[in-house]
Formats: C-alpha cells, sequence, structure tokens
C-alpha cells in the first residue's frame, strides 16, 4: 500500500491525532539520522504552516518516520486501522 | 514591566529536529532563541540560519559564542550575514566561555574580562563598518578589517555572565545580560551588579535587559520534571566557583569529587551524588503551577527576561508545548 492510499484511509478526526503520533516517532526515533534531509525540510515547511494534516503533510510525515523507525510507524498505522502489510 | 520569554538550544541532535521546536516555539509565543557555541556540538551559525530560514518573527542568535574560540571579526561577519536571512531579528550573546571546553582545545582562558570587553567593541565596530582598526591590548584590526558588506539593523549584544565583575561589564557595555543562574538569591544578586555596572556607566539600567538563563525543566508532574535535571545539574556543580557552592551549603569537596566523576566517565556516581537541594538551587524545574510561580519570583528580582535552558523537560515537544500554554499565558496576559 502506497503513502497516498494510507492517507486516503484516515478519518478527518484522526488526522490531527495522526501526525502528532508521527511527529514523535521522528523526534525520539534512534534512527532519525535516516531522514532525508529533503524529507526533513519538507516536514518543516508544513510545519512552519501548519499544515502536518494535510495530504502533503502526512505523506512527508509518514516518509520521513518508516524510515526513522520503521517498526513503531507501523504499530501506529496498525492500532490507527490503518495498517499495511508486514 | 516588559517580560520576556527566551528558550536555549545545545544543537546535540539533528538540525532538523532542533529548528522543529524552534518552530514550535515561535508559534506558542516566544520570544527569543538561543543556541549554545561549542566546538563539540553542531555548528552554531548553520543551526541559526536554518532556524531563521524557518521563523519569522522570533530574535535568534549565539547563546553564547565566546571571544577563545571564535575572533571577534568572525563574530561580527556571522551574526551581520545572519541578519540578511533574518532582518532585525538577531541577537548576540557572547562570554567568556567554558573553561573545561576550553581546556579540551588546549585554549587557555586567560584576562576574561578584557577580552570580553574588546569583543564587544570589535562586534561593534564591525558591524558599522568603522574605518580605523582597533587597537586593543588582546585584540587589534587594522582600517583593512573594515566589512565589505553593510548590515541594516542594529544586533544587541548580550554578555554571558555569572562572576561579580562580569555582570558589572555587562551592565556597563551590555544591550543585555544573560545571567547563568536560576536560584532568586544569586540572580538577585546579580541584577544589581549589573544595575551597579550600569550606573557606573552613567546609564539607565533600564536599558539592559536583564536574562536570566536558567536550566530548566517542565512536566505534567514534579517528579517527571525533576529527573531529566540530574545530569545537568552534575556538570552545573562540578563547574560552579566555591563561593557559589559555599553559598548554597554545597560543600566544595562533594562538587569536586563529582567533577572527578565526570571526568572518568563514572556517570552513576557522578549522577548518584546529586540531591534534592543542589536541583532546587541550580534548576528552575517543576509541574507548570511551580515553574510559574519559580519564575514570578524571578521577574520579582528585576530581571526583564526569562529563559528556559536545557533540558527544558523529559519530552522536549511535549515541554515546550506545555510552558508555552501553561505557563507563558499566565505572564504574557497580565
Amino acid at each position: 500500500m502506497g503513502y497516498q492510499d494510507i492517507i486516503k484511509k484516515v478519518k478527518d478526526e484522526e488526522r490531527n491525532d495522526l501526525s502528532v503520533k508521527l511527529t514523535d516517532v521522528l523526534l525520539e526515533a534512534k534512527g532519525g539520522a535516516a531522514v532525508p534531509s529533503s524529507v526533513a525540510k519538507a516536514i518543516l515547511y508544513k510545519w512552519k504552516g501548519d499544515e502536518l494534516s494535510s495530504d502533503e503533510g502526512l505523506k512527508y510525515l509518514l516518509k520521513g518516520a518508516m524510515k526513522a523507525d520503521e517498526e513503531r510507524s507501523k504499530t501506529i498505522l496498525d492500532e490507527m486501522g490503518l495498517g499495511v502489510d508486514r | 514591566m516588559i517580560k520576556r520569554f527566551g528558550i536555549e538550544f545545545v544543537p546535540m541532535d539533528l538540525y532538523w529536529r532542533t529548528t522543529y521546536y524552534c518552530i514550535q516555539a515561535e508559534r506558542l509565543g516566544y520570544d527569543s532563541i538561543w543556541i549554545t557555541d561549542h566546538f563539540n556540538n553542531r555548528n552554531v551559525y548553520v543551526s541559526l540560519t536554518m532556524i531563521a530560514n524557518y521563523t519569522d518573527k522570533i530574535k535568534l542568535g549565539p547563546g553564547v559564542t565566546n571571544p577563545y574560540m571564535v575572533h571577534p571579526v568572525m563574530t561580527a561577519e556571522s551574526v551581520a550575514s545572519l541578519n540578511e536571512i533574518a532582518p532585525g531579528r538577531v541577537i548576540c550573546g557572547i562570554g567568556a566561555g567554558d573553561k573545561t571546553t576550553l581546556e579540551m582545545a588546549g585554549v587557555e582562558m586567560k584576562s576574561p574580562l578584557r577580552t570580553v570587553r574588546e569583543s564587544v567593541e570589535i562586534i561593534r565596530r564591525q558591524i558599522v563598518r568603522e574605518k580605523t582598526g582597533y587597537d586593543g591590548k588582546i585584540f587589534k584590526t587594522t582600517g583593512g578589517a573594515r566589512f565589505n558588506f553593510k548590515t541594516a539593523d542594529h544586533i544587541p549584544i548580550y554578555i554571558g555572565a555569572q562572576g561579580p565583575k562580569m555582570l558589572q561589564l555587562a551592565g556597563r557595555i551590555g544591550d543585555g545580560a544573560l545571567i547563568n543562574a536560576s536560584h532568586p538569591d544569586d540572580i538577585e544578586r546579580a541584577v544589581k551588579l549589573i544595575r551597579k555596572g550600569s550606573e557606573k556607566a552613567g546609564r539607565d539600567p533600564k536599558e539592559v535587559d536583564i536574562a536570566a538563563y536558567t536550566s530548566f525543566s517542565v512536566a505534567e508532574t514534579e517528579k517527571k520534571a525533576r529527573k531529566p535535571v540530574v545530569p545537568v545539574v552534575a556538570y552545573i556543580v562540578a563547574g560552579s566557583p566555591p563561593f557559589i557552592l559555599e553559598k548554597h551549603g554545597i560543600s566544595v569537596e562533594t562538587a569536586d569529587k563529582i567533577k572527578s566523576d565526570l571526568a572518568n566517565r563514572n556517570w552513576d556516581e557522578a549522577f548518584g551524588a546529586v540531591d534534592s537541594q543542589m536541583i532546587d538551587v541550580f534548576t528552575v524545574c517543576g509541574s507548570p503551577e511551580q515553574c510559574t510561580e519559580k519564575i514570578d519570583i524571578l521577574f520579582k528580582t528585576g530581571i526583564t527576561h526569562f529563559i528556559t535552558g536545557s533540558p527544558l523537560g523529559p519530552n522536549v515537544r511535549a515541554s515546550i508545548d506545555l510552558f508555552g500554554k501553561e505557563v507563558l499565558p499566565h505572564f504574557k496576559e497580565n
């Protein structure tokens, strides 16, 4: 399942919750250095504009979080019923 | 009375994490960002440039750089260049530096008072493109050192200080002072010395923005807030001058033991020696209500700026949020 497909499944009322959880993964993961600089900058740009819950914002957060800590990111998606195939 | 709030970051973490927190701080209404300058962390001006690109209003600058590792003409060049990216938002914190870190690089801290004073003079002269050179006892420049570019804005210089003479110097020549302390008694003493310095120089003490540059931690509960300050306090105790330790009833022997354990990387012993009293003396920490109360006491000593320094809290994002939503409004709305 691609990132866009996952994002389509996110309910409006859960967008903010997902963005916060993925942000925590990014800020806390030991593997943060694996996040490409281009993705990190896109996330910062979206954060500055308060758009991390938008489609684009969530896409970059997912990309980054998967790089930083794939296991924890997948668990979050599973718990929110957005599971991807393991 | 103006009450400003700042936040300090040690650029040990990935650049985008520090930048994320800075955007968060700006959105919550903080007034200033201070990035520490230690050669063993990420570069202060690279960090500041990134932060400047992703913020619009908040003031930002080194907090603090030192003239032993960075020549003042380079500091002037750096802050002036940063001002092009963040016009009118740049502030510059400068102090004598941390003796332990300087020693790691084989640099001796000679004549700190004169070195800082001459540095401030050179930075100011460079920024306004003085045509003549500077003839100090520590630093000398020629007319050829003049910048090839103009700086449109005034860049306030804050002097980082702890000892009586440096505090008076801050009052004498600084646009601001950064008091390296957290306890009300130490800050009250520092404010008096800064004002004394201003008065001696014939300045109105109100011209100087006096900041308490504290070691800070906030969390939902006091217990959670105290845990992350332990390593920071160990380093503060180890680096504190005897007169500060004795004033607070902390034995120099205990401090020396902590210093030795830190040097030998005996973390359990060093951190285990940090007691509750040391935390109270060297940090502002607790629940939002406790922090509000402590900060209120600090503003009553005469400071005009409160800076939350490391470690900020057990979870940096959550602690910035907690401070911005539950502590800051108490002061900004009153």
